[in-house]
């Protein structure tokens, strides 16, 4: 090795040094169980998603009409003024009106009911949509507007640069043409909610709080040897083994969130192939056998996970958020993977509920998806990915501008988060188009609160950017907000799309003073073993 | 300690092949992770003075990567940290295109593990280098560095007593002062090493910094908990045995019940002890579940009693039925110990029919004598038929017809006197 090499404090024979101990920042948690579903015999399925609609137009619709009295108020056309309508059944033919309402989407490749029932025929299963748009035959998408009274067919030229999925409620401002169409001039949402201050639900105020948030999804572990090099990596930084001595950032991060897809998506494919084939040979010798058959579970990919966990969790707490591949309830909101299924790592859990009392949230925190909580003071809202995914199957971003392909696929994931926001609807196509749990009493898809980070994980590409509420004047609610200081009523919003670790070996850190974000990459090099 | 170290690795990486980590290094030895960082890179220098190549190594480079070619800015508004902020816009889209956020430059560190031949074009790859480290070695080049995780899986078999709790500040993991460990469920761990652990973690509750803010009502739960471990390994096989022995009593009344059952428990048992109160609490929900129960290997023997007792009463509910059915008594089953119901009730033969028939492993086949019309010629020129038995071999599928029917109908018929059948088991065995 030349001398002229710097030696960084490793490259040099051991010295004598003593080396301090580096404490962690402390975490400042407190999650919100939102999302939680009702527990054991109280959970039902019989319900009607209707009510899920009802209750949503219920929550959004007073707040998107008073977005659209401040716009509309006064608007007029050739001397016309626009009058507001209660119900779109009462809209009259010719009057320049507006009136709010769930916009539903006719799709030509929307998933179809009906076709669950003629599955059972299938020779071989359609591949999974990318979209549900038919480009070449644009005229068959239908918008319309519904609300308990009935629905109104939308058109004009607006809608095809307006980007709408079912379930966001929103106004429309109009006529109804001589064919019982609705001719759409403008549109508006209810926008972004009132935010939260920081440390707004816990008490111990800025005490701590400096410090960063990681961030890490889809770490896609598939129980084989040959994906964990990057896990490994990451492992050892989070550890801080990796860090030059002392000062580095891993102690600075108070907190991992893991937002989804832990185990890999063939890790459970194929046992439930492996299963399915096995349930013929099953049937065959039916005796009855207790536990779990060797040869239909494969338990590695549950156990490395179990054992990374088990090996950061007594430098960093962790919070654990189920996807869709992950071993939970398949339908939004996902619950908690359950603890039983980390040996090692479920010392760290928090104690069982007894009774009614919640219990404190556990050192390694196995919440639902999407999942809303804060941290260090922070209102986070985060999802695994699955809304986010499911909303673009309604939306063509294709050719706006000519970037290219991957960065347009990145751009168009943010601005879906943006419109989620903006329309206060976490999954605004569910029920319709991804499988969520029939709620009676309350859609918590509504979002009540503006976060201050809105995350998604397993996207293909990191990618962030910071938005805006526009009024600062307009408030929600008799809250004092009034007599804060300008920034902090308006709305500001951190949106991060998280990429699959699996694929690109990142983490995401987030600065929670000023929310400033880095990525740190962790990957082998691909040096001249590789080519050989 | 440096002729420690050396020996350790002249072993381990020179005589017996083996790939050493920084950790795994410190772990053995239980040194400082930075120490053991620079242990290797002087073992390294060392052997490879006295014989080059005869020592590889792996890297690991922490900085910022030289960043990719970037083509367009687009002029938007960029903050100074590179965020581009989406104005307060008025809506979603392609209607606003001052939305379009800017390339962001956002910060990235990159972590990349080299192995040594590779480590100068490895290092051209980086704007800035905060650090470089060894992060293993091992004899030969390592054609998969994939190869390397197996060794820290390796470790975490060789070091099961290492708490990381205790030990972390001697390995110079980051410490966290609130972590929050239930004590009550040990780590799972290789069972040889149950018992000296446990005696451990007794001791490891009281590490926790008096200091910690929040008092974790996990450390308060009650010794009785803890205490009580080290008996489950000794009580782990004996009160399953017990409980075999007590089966064995309650079900003897029902003898043909009974050999289920024995293969059922060490069935349990098996599952059991293979992963302690592992498998059974995933079928529990989460409000439900106590998890006290997990502490103790003695579910299965809550369990199997109430099991014991709805299979008794299910029993008695069948008999209450079948005799309501039957108007008969069902003489009690422990008395007259079950035979296999014959496979087939002997037919009421044909006089002139004669059958041999033999059971082979489940299939009935045999030789059974038929009668035959046979014409043939004589001497004279006429045609005679003759009937005359023959023999023709059958097997279990085509079974005459008419033996079927004398065997369903044989229950029925039969007089109660006949009492072999008088288990219930004999009712829904297969006719």
């Amino acid at each position: 090795m030349s001398t002229n090499d710097k030696d960084y404090g490793f490259l040099r024979p051991p010295s004598d040094e003593q080396y301090e101990s580096v404490y962690r920042e402390p975490s400042h948690y407190h999650p919100l169980h939102t999302f939680a579903l009702p527990v054991g015999s109280e959970r039902h399925y019989q319900q009607q998603y209707g009510d899920m609609y009802f209750l949503r137009l219920a929550k959004l619709k007073p707040a998107v009409e008073q977005v659209a009295t401040e716009a509309w108020e006064g608007f007029n056309i050739a001397g016309e003024h626009a009058r507001r309508v209660d119900r779109v059944l009462d809209v009259r033919q010719g009057d320049l009106c507006w009136v709010a309402g769930t916009v539903y989407m006719d799709l030509p490749l929307k998933p179809n009911i009906l076709d669950d029932l003629t599955k059972e025929h299938f020779t071989s299963a359609p591949p999974p949509r990318r979209t549900y748009l038919d480009p070449s035959k644009p005229e068959l998408t239908q918008v319309m507007l519904e609300d308990e009274s009935g629905r109104l067919r939308l058109t004009g030229s607006l809608l095809s640069s307006t980007q709408l999925v079912t379930g966001a409620v929103v106004a429309v401002l109009g006529t109804e043409n001589a064919n019982g169409d609705f001719e759409v001039v403008d549109v508006k949402v209810p926008d972004l909610p009132s935010q939260p201050r920081r440390w707004n639900k816990t008490e111990d105020k800025k005490d701590g709080g400096k410090g960063k948030i990681a961030f890490v999804s889809g770490l896609g572990i598939t129980g084989t040897s040959s994906d964990t090099l990057a896990l490994e990596l990451l492992t050892d930084y989070l550890l801080g083994y990796t860090s030059p001595s002392g000062d580095e950032d891993a102690s600075k991060i108070t907190r991992l969130i893991i937002a989804g897809n832990s185990l890999g998506s063939g890790a459970t494919l194929e046992a439930a192939t492996t299963a399915a084939s096995a349930e013929s040979a099953k049937k065959k010798n039916a005796s009855k056998k207790y536990g779990y058959d060797a040869s239909t579970y494969n338990s590695s990919p549950i156990t490395q996970l179990d054992s990374f966990l088990s090996e950061i969790l007594p430098s960093i707490p962790v919070t654990l958020m189920p996807g869709e591949h992950d071993p939970a309830n398949v339908s939004l909101p996902q619950q908690g993977v359950h603890r039983a299924m980390f040996l090692k790592s479920r010392a760290y859990c928090s104690a069982p509920p007894s009774g009614d009392q919640q219990p404190e949230p556990g050192w390694f925190d196995s919440v639902t998806n999407p999942w809303e909580g804060e941290v260090e003071g922070l209102r986070m809202l985060g999802t695994s990915g699955q809304n986010v995914d499911d909303v673009l199957r309604y939306l063509d971003f294709a050719g706006e501008d000519g970037t290219s392909e991957n960065n347009e696929d990145a751009e168009a994931r943010i601005r879906v988060m943006e419109a989620m926001l903006r329309w206060r609807c976490l999954v605004p196509t569910a029920p319709d188009t991804i499988w969520c749990y029939p709620f009676q009493t309350n859609d918590p898809f509504v979002i009540q609160s503006c976060p201050h980070i809105f995350f998604t994980g397993n996207q293909p590409q990191f990618k962030t950017a910071v938005i805006e509420g526009d009024s600062p004047l307009r408030l929600d609610g008799p809250d004092a907000s009034m007599a804060e200081a300008d920034d902090s009523s308006i709305p500001r919003v951190r949106l991060l799309t998280i990429p699959k670790f699996s694929e690109t070996g990142e983490l995401i850190l987030v600065d929670t003073d000023t929310l400033e974000v880095e990525v740190v990459r962790f990957a082998g090099f691909a040096g001249q073993e590789e080519k050989k | 300690m440096a002729v420690d170290y050396s020996r350790y690795l002249a072993e381990n990486v020179l005589n017996e092949h083996r790939t050493v980590t920084h950790r795994s290094l410190s772990r053995a030895l239980k040194v400082h992770t930075n120490l053991a960082k620079q242990m290797l890179y002087e073992f390294h220098r060392h052997e490879n003075a006295k014989k080059p190549q005869s020592v590889n190594a792996t890297y690991v480079i922490v900085g910022t990567p030289k960043l990719p070619e970037k083509s367009e800015t687009n002029g938007f508004h960029v903050k100074e940290d590179g965020d581009a902020i989406m104005q307060s816009s008025p809506y979603l889209s392609s209607s606003m295109p001052q939305q379009d956020a800017a390339q962001e430059q956002v910060s990235t560190t990159s972590i990349t593990l080299v192995r040594e031949e590779d480590l100068e074009d490895a290092k051209s790859t980086f704007q800035f280098i905060a650090s470089i480290h060894i992060y293993s070695l091992q004899p030969a080049v390592l054609p998969d560095l994939n190869v390397l995780t197996d060794v820290s899986r390796e470790l975490a078999l060789t070091f099961p007593n290492d708490d990381p709790l205790e030990c972390g500040s001697q390995w110079g993991m980051i410490l966290n002062k609130n972590v929050k460990r239930r004590t009550g469920v040990r780590p799972a761990a290789p069972p040889a090493a149950q018992l000296p652990k446990t005696s451990s973690s007794t001791t490891t509750a009281p590490v926790k910094p008096p200091f910690q803010k929040e008092a974790a009502p996990e450390t308060t739960i009650p010794a009785s908990k803890t205490t009580s471990q080290p008996s489950k390994a000794t009580e782990k096989t004996a009160p399953v045995k017990r409980e075999k022995s007590n089966l064995f009593t309650s079900f003897a009344k029902a003898k043909p019940r009974e050999k289920k059952e024995v293969s059922a428990t060490p069935a349990i048992s098996n599952t059991e002890s293979a992963e302690p109160s592992g498998g059974e609490d995933v079928v529990l929900d989460d409000a439900s579940e106590e998890e006290a129960e997990q502490l103790f290997p003695d579910t299965d023997k809550r369990a199997s009693p109430t099991d014991r007792e709805t299979r008794k009463e299910r029993e008695e509910k069948l008999r209450q039925m079948m005799e309501d059915d039957d108007d008969e008594e069902m003489p009690d089953a422990a008395e007259t110990p079950r035979e296999p119901t014959p496979p087939i009730e002997q037919p009421p033969k044909e006089p002139e029919l004669k059958e041999q028939a033999s059971v082979q492993g489940g299939r009935r086949r045999g030789r059974r004598q038929v009668m035959k019309k046979k014409t043939m010629k004589d001497e004279e020129g006429y045609l005679v038929t003759v009937e005359e038995p023959v023999w023709e071999s059958f097997s279990e599928s085509e079974a005459p017809p008419p033996k079927k029917k004398p065997a369903v109908s044989a229950p029925k018929g039969k007089p109660p006197a006949k009492a072999g059948q008088g288990s219930i088991m004999s009712f829904f065995s297969k006719k």
